[in-house]
């Protein structure tokens, strides 16, 4: 009897041991999320409700959300993907995913999209996610540039909404003023960034190029920037810059903050600009329209996938998490929080309508960006996006600092950036 | 007993095993943090590899990022940015440190806070520093342009960070403003060391100031001011935030140090085995530059 109690009590103890630590590593189950976007006004609210949800529905699975700075992002990225310690749930610039897929770090999502019957389609900006024939993440925003002006400043001047690049520099020009007479500009007519990153950089100088019929690589990926287009298109980019109609050296952080202070007439900028515009001085005189170009700049923003090399189980429950986030509850609900038009084309808009006054024209921008085709990762340079967004900055800013002609510049980009296709 | 005499490490002849048992959690340690890495980083420039993975098999030995990085001419204009650099930023941190370091040795009423005011730059955070500067050297709206205009000393706002040349300019001057209280602080120290009875002999003797400077004050100093000097060498050589957070090595690469390229390519166009050719080289440039300085004053040093 003591020996059946005893073998009973081994017996017990060795399931135990084998159970328990399952039953904890369950209850204890913890998702890493790495995201630049936590403490963003809307779109951070926005994921901490996706995230309340996950963990609702999966009881003992948590999510550990981390802020990585913008700045950072990249090389803190890199630095967990190389050291073999990747998120779980990645989520990534739509400019740098590539590299991560090119390298195999990124999950295919073929397999989960069509297990759980997610239609992608005509969600805008998906094509982007395809990489080598296979969907490697979901596109979380697609966005087009709106124009913002300040009506009170064109009304002093007596103009008029600009509708044309040319009824635009003419109020820019005119708009651009030193107004207490001590050799400094205090207003600008417009306002772009001319310092930090070559993404943006490119991002502000697409405002023209896209306006004057030029691409910097068409549909088959063959560079044309030493094109007619692209050279009016840079032509128009030194004139704003070197006319100092946009003040100088200025992060666009920086640039929205004094647009939103009244210092700059006139702005064009994606869906992010309203709440930097209602925490400004200037709020109550800025209007909101359709942008003075066509087609607007747009492209896709941010993207969520699957680190390959995340356990099995991780996995499945990261894929839960997507399918969350691009469901149409919370797509519907992006569009209420985050103030954007969501990618998916179920999205129930109709409270964000309500919420956000210039909604509709939000959803009017992103349409004629992507119906337009418009990105700001060229194709056919994908892989090399930072080095030539890089090329161009400094090419524009030599044709700026050294006076040098647009049509040599686009000679001299279209060179360098077909020499880093070949790379 | 043959045993005990063996752990014996009082005994002469096992005596030295203690100094080698107790250095050797610190040597393993700077293997782990130093050796390691270097050792990984040299390995990585032999190799064609983007994106580094220390689990992914070894790709095969090859030269090229050297031989690209020797034809490369953003290379050898992050060279000469950076000699440009570490030539006029330790130039003028030594003369602004040991002026500084001269005038608070002095006793005068209120040497405390001006020995405070001195030191003050090297306290404040690099980025913060950074900051305010990029503030005050603003194209549209800083401190600089209003005061030179109100001057008189230009008509019109200078783009301090469109300009090559100005640029330039601006990076030095923070670096110097950075990096002159550490030479400062050094010199005083070495100064307070030197006998008061120097001086004392050379004024009986008829010396002037100047003279004594140049005789008693300098020489003394003389292995101070090599070791400080490679300090700031080597810091100017290495540092990162202030160039980035100002310039980001523009306009037109005038401000690309080698430091700034090794990063560049390292996290902006994910290219390892480039950048670690780079820091390669940078290391072996920084270990001739300060075994040359040293070199050159052994009997001081």
């Amino acid at each position: 009897m003591t020996r059946t109690r005893l073998a009973f009590s081994a017996a017990a103890l060795a399931l135990a041991a084998g159970f328990l630590p399952g039953a904890a590593w369950a209850q204890g189950k913890v998702l890493k999320f790495v995201s630049w976007q936590k403490d963003e006004r809307g779109v951070g609210d926005w994921w901490g409700s996706v995230i309340k949800e996950f963990e609702a529905s999966h009881p003992g699975v948590k999510i550990e959300w981390t802020k990585v700075e913008r700045g950072a992002y990249a090389d803190t990225m890199t630095t967990l993907f190389a050291g073999g310690k990747p998120p779980d749930i990645v989520h990534l610039a739509s400019f740098e995913f590539q590299k991560f897929a090119d390298n195999g770090w990124l999950e295919p999502l073929d397999s989960y999209i069509k297990d759980a019957k997610l239609d992608l389609k005509g969600w805008a900006g998906q094509d982007t996610c395809s990489w080598n024939k296979q969907t490697v993440c979901t596109m979380m925003l697609y966005f087009g540039y709106i124009f913002a002006y300040n009506e009170e400043l064109l009304k002093k001047e007596g103009l008029a909404v600009p509708k044309t690049y040319a009824e635009f520099l003419a109020a820019a020009q005119k708009l651009t003023k030193d107004l207490n007479g001590d050799g400094i500009t205090d207003q600008f007519g417009t306002g772009h960034e001319t310092k930090g990153g070559g993404g943006q950089y490119m991002s502000e100088m697409m405002n023209y190029t896209l306006d004057a019929g030029g691409r910097w690589t068409n549909d088959a990926g063959k560079v044309t920037i030493n094109t007619p287009e692209m050279i009016e298109g840079l032509s128009r980019w030194k004139t704003i810059v070197k006319s100092s109609l946009t003040p100088r050296d200025l992060a666009a952080g920086e640039v929205r903050q004094m647009f939103a202070d009244g210092k700059i007439a006139m702005k064009t900028d994606g869906p992010w600009l309203y709440p930097i515009i209602q925490k400004g001085k200037a709020k109550d005189q800025i209007k909101l329209g359709m942008v003075p170009f066509k087609p607007p700049v747009g492209g896709s923003s941010n993207v969520l996938g699957i680190a390959a090399d995340a356990p099995k189980e991780n996995k499945k429950l990261v894929w839960d998490f997507i399918a969350l986030a691009t469901s149409d509850k919370f797509q519907s609900s992006y569009a209420t929080l985050g103030a954007s038009p969501p990618p998916s084309p179920r999205a129930d808009t109709s409270a964000a309508t309500k919420d956000t006054p210039h909604f509709d024209l939000l959803v009017q921008a992103t349409k004629a960006a992507a119906d337009a085709k418009v990105d700001r990762i060229p194709k056919g340079l994908e892989l090399q996006f930072n080095e030539f967004a890089k090329m161009v900055m400094e090419e524009s800013q030599r044709m700026i600092i050294q006076d040098l002609d647009p049509k040599a510049v686009a000679a001299t980009m279209q060179a360098k950036a077909e020499a880093l296709q070949k790379q | 007993m043959p045993r005990s005499a063996f752990l014996d490490l009082a005994r002469p002849s096992r005596r030295h095993w203690l100094g080698y048992l107790l250095l050797a959690p610190a040597v393993l340690l700077i293997a782990l943090i130093i050796v390691y890495p270097l050792f990984v980083s040299v390995d990585l420039s032999f190799q064609n590899v983007n994106i580094a993975r220390l689990d992914q098999p070894r790709r095969p030995f090859t030269t090229a990022n050297y031989e690209r990085l020797f034809a490369s001419e953003d290379f050898w204009n992050a060279c000469w940015v950076t000699f440009k650099l570490v030539t006029i930023v330790s130039f003028f941190c030594f003369l602004l440190g040991l002026g500084t370091a001269l005038l608070v040795n002095n006793r005068f009423k209120g040497q405390a806070l001006a020995r405070l005011l001195v030191a003050l730059p090297w306290a404040i955070p690099e980025v913060i520093a950074v900051v305010i500067f990029a503030w005050l050297f603003d194209s549209s709206f800083g401190l600089m342009n209003w005061l030179f205009i109100k001057v008189g000393l230009v008509d019109q706002t200078i783009n301090w960070f469109s300009s090559p040349d100005a640029a330039f300019a601006v990076v030095c001057t923070v670096m110097v403003w950075k990096g002159y209280p550490f030479v400062s602080i050094m010199m005083l120290a070495g100064l307070q060391s030197i006998p008061e009875d120097f001086y004392n002999a050379a004024k009986v003797d008829g010396a002037r100031a100047w003279q004594r400077l140049i005789h008693i004050t300098i020489p003394s100093l003389m292995p101070v001011i090599g070791v400080t000097l490679v300090l700031v060498m080597l810091w100017v050589f290495r540092d990162f935030s202030i160039i980035y957070v100002l310039t980001g090595g523009g306009p037109l690469k005038a401000t690309q140090s080698l430091s700034i390229m090794t990063y560049e390519q390292a996290f902006g166009f994910f290219k390892m085995g480039y950048a670690s050719a780079i820091g390669v080289i940078t290391l072996i440039v920084c270990v001739i530059a300060s075994r040359l300085m040293i070199a050159r004053a052994p009997d001081n040093i």
